[in-house]
């Protein structure tokens, strides 16, 4: 009997150690806050650049380190902006000390109280915050505050081929700027050869673009002013001028000048890289992977974002993604990633990233950098993008929208968007579903977040 | 005393089997409970229960046009894969059972697709169903002279396209189980079979098949439930486009809870697949295998 109840004591130890395993899985820990006043800091940045971008950061990275022997950059890969995001909501416990976050997720950020405020370290150290373009600023600002650093930016802008506008006698010095110019140069730009079909435009069926066309026709995305002078409760999407910008991009695919390769924005790029279509819209980061795509077969144009009115407030938002330090990490930690951040906004650091990237050139000094002056000799195209960016005039529509549920709302769009190519419904009956749907979301997200 | 002995009984019982009902009330019960109970109610975006919405989730969805597609897509998708699968996986199965000189060759690759995942598998047919020129199909479609398909873009043939990447995918488990079923065979009845002048087709009725019966029914069961449950395929092709065409309950239930962060609908969507699954389960067990024939 006493054996027995020894060995009962003896199973019991057992399996209250394995439960402290399993309960012991959740503990998170934290390497920063172990290390004493004297070793570096370490900053952990998680972000979401893949291919060429991640060389360049990698690199920077690199530069940094070597350059700071008091604070040591972790950089972690955490897969799509999505996957990023969607991990910290999940587990924010455990989250980096520096985060990248898209464009979309600023709102959330704030919500949620993630983010010690980029203002209050800028206001502290007097950081001048005239030297970044202020189109991308304004992008970023929630009232007069910013609770991020813009990072990583771009804009839309129209590709095309210079030679086929060339065999299609078109000039091309003049590529349209308008829905109707567009939509006659790409009817000369079509051509049936053998049983090849060269289109003249195609454009991925991407929530973003429609956004940015919302924009460049003046129109806003959400009521109360886009969101920005009161938190939005209304999606805005089925107005008039969203109907006019599907109506226009069905009727491309309808008459034959254009084609529809689907969501994956890396299809369409890989089709206007070998000649399938001659014209077509993407973000201007993406210029130097069409430039190697292009290489010995055709020169590349680039021309602001097509309009399909003549609304002069208009024109295209920032798109990319900014800097985040996070309220809940220890106070070494957060004066280390500003540090940081200060050192990627210096000029010869954008200019580096701009180089390395093609996204844009945020510090108005980083065109003067000789790393970029080399650049745009290389691709002169580019100066087309930040013409575009220099001549958006500001206000809520260009600022763009911000919601909470933005995630949610582009995926709905570009649900709508394929309804229409594939003529499961009317534009305006599909934007009208669409519209219905985000405002449920925004409302939703206003209720369970308590913002009145 | 006989009470007191049986008590003592079950606490042994209980006690020896505590490592594992520790484990499953950890990673399978308590998350299962709590499904059902963020069911009941509206959350924010960390996942905290904020709105109670009663049964009020359940009666959403079943009125929603998109998850009534939802579930029919699934249905469909399982329609189009499994028995596909296990037909081909029974064919190459009774290929290699046969006995030749360098047929281990043929077992390996045949059985290849098991050692796959999902995500490398994904992004290859990726490449595959590229649209326009650029895609291997269309390649080789163009070179027969037939028309470029939009595979992964037009609603009609984006599930198919799904279902047809996904029996590639089965197939190795489903050789391998299958043929380990036909080499258990009792070689003595195919021998009398012979001796009394049944020839191949008629082996193949009237032996193998009642004979592999368990074998293909639990390849049904198994298969099934993996293909209501597939997921990587349709995160990495489609993202449940065009047009909710392969929006998937799985898909859908991810999307909800981790892209919407509404864990509420998204739990009763889990609730209500878990429901499907138990009773198809049930089904496949009170009428499938009565046909079964165990020794």
């Amino acid at each position: 009997m006493l054996v027995k109840k020894r060995m009962f004591s003896k199973v019991l130890v057992i399996l209250l150690v394995l439960g402290l395993l399993v309960t012991g899985c959740g503990t998170a820990t934290n390497d920063g806050a172990k290390q004493g006043a004297s070793g570096p800091v370490t900053v952990t940045f998680w972000h979401s650049m893949g291919g060429q971008p991640a060389k360049t950061l990698t690199a920077m990275v690199e530069k940094f380190n070597s350059t700071h022997t008091n604070i040591q950059l972790k950089l972690v890969y955490q897969g799509s902006y999505d996957d990023a995001f969607n991990k910290l909501k999940a587990s924010p416990d455990q989250g980096p000390d520096l985060f990248q976050v898209y464009d979309i997720g600023t709102r959330y950020m704030i919500d949620a109280g993630l983010a010690a405020p980029m203002q209050d370290f800028i206001d502290r150290d007097k950081f001048d915050l005239s030297q970044i373009e202020p189109h991308v600023v304004n992008y970023y600002k929630v009232g007069d505050k910013l609770y991020s650093m813009p990072f990583n930016s771009s804009m839309p802008v129209l590709y095309y081929n210079k030679d086929l506008f060339k065999a299609a006698g078109l000039n091309p010095d003049q590529p349209p700027r308008t829905f109707d110019e567009v939509e006659k140069a790409a009817k000369a730009l079509t051509k049936k050869v053998g049983d090849k079909t060269v289109y003249g435009f195609s454009q991925a069926i991407y929530g973003w673009f429609f956004e940015q066309y919302m924009a460049r026709n003046g129109a806003l995305y959400v009521n109360n002013g886009n969101g920005r002078d009161a938190a939005a409760t209304e999606a805005l999407v089925n107005s008039p001028t969203g109907a006019e910008i599907l109506t226009w991009w069905k009727k491309l695919i309808a008459e034959g000048y254009a084609t529809n390769l689907g969501r994956k924005t890396a299809d369409t790029q890989n089709a206007f890289g070998a000649q399938q279509i001659a014209m077509t819209i993407d973000s201007s980061g993406i210029l130097p992977n069409l430039t190697t795509a292009a290489a010995g077969k055709f020169q590349i144009g680039i021309a602001p974002l097509p309009r399909g009115n003549n609304d002069a407030n208009s024109g295209p938002v920032i798109g990319g993604g900014s800097l985040w330090i996070l309220k809940n990490k220890p106070k070494a930690q957060q004066e280390a990633a500003w540090k940081v951040v200060k050192w990627f906004m210096e000029p010869a650091q954008v200019a580096a990233w701009t180089v390395g990237t093609g996204y844009l050139p945020i510090n108005k000094s980083a065109v003067d950098q000789a790393a970029y002056k080399d650049f745009i000799k290389k691709y002169p195209a580019y100066q087309a993008v930040l013409d575009q960016l220099h001549n958006t005039p500001e206000n809520r529509v260009t600022q763009g929208g911000r919601i909470g549920v933005f995630t949610q709302a582009r995926a709905t769009i570009e649900n709508a968007m394929e309804q229409v190519v594939l003529n499961k419904a009317t534009p305006q009956a599909a934007l009208d579903g669409a519209a219905k749907k985000i405002t449920e979301s925004i409302q939703e997200y206003n209720q369970t977040m308590g913002i009145k | 005393m006989q009470r007191g002995k049986k008590l003592k009984q079950l606490l042994y019982a209980l006690l020896y089997l505590s490592p594992s009902l520790l484990i499953f009330i950890v990673f399978i019960f308590y998350p299962m409970l709590k499904t059902v109970y963020l069911s009941f109610y509206l959350t924010n975006p960390h996942g905290d229960p904020v709105v109670w919405k009663g049964i009020l989730n359940y009666g959403t969805l079943l009125s929603s046009e998109v998850f009534r597609k939802s579930l029919f897509s699934s249905l469909l998708f399982v329609l189009y894969t499994v028995p596909g699968t296990i037909l081909i996986a029974l064919a190459l199965a009774l290929l290699a059972n046969a006995r030749l000189r360098g047929i281990a060759v043929f077992r390996t690759l045949y059985s290849a697709t098991i050692g796959v995942s999902v995500a490398s598998a994904a992004t290859i047919w990726m490449f595959l169903f590229a649209p326009g020129n650029n895609g291997m199909f269309n390649y080789l479609l163009t070179l027969l002279g037939g028309p470029k398909v939009g595979w992964l873009v037009t609603t009609q043939t984006a599930l198919p396209a799904l279902s047809l990447m996904s029996i590639w995918m089965g197939l190795g488990f489903n050789f391998i189980v299958l043929l380990g079923g036909l080499q258990s065979l009792p070689e003595d009845i195919f021998e009398s079979a012979r001796i009394d002048g049944a020839g191949w087709w008629k082996q193949l009725q009237h032996i193998t098949f009642p004979l592999l019966s368990p074998t293909l029914f639990f390849v049904l069961v198994v298969d099934t439930i993996n293909t209501f449950q597939s997921f990587g395929q349709f995160n990495i092709l489609t993202q449940g486009g065009p047009d909710n065409a392969t929006n998937v309950i799985v898909y859908s239930i991810y999307r909800e809870a981790f892209f919407n962060s509404r864990f509420g609908p998204a739990s009763a969507q889990a609730v209500i697949l878990f429901v499907i699954i138990l009773a198809l389960t049930l089904i496949q067990f009170g009428v499938v295998e009565r046909k079964v024939h165990y020794q």
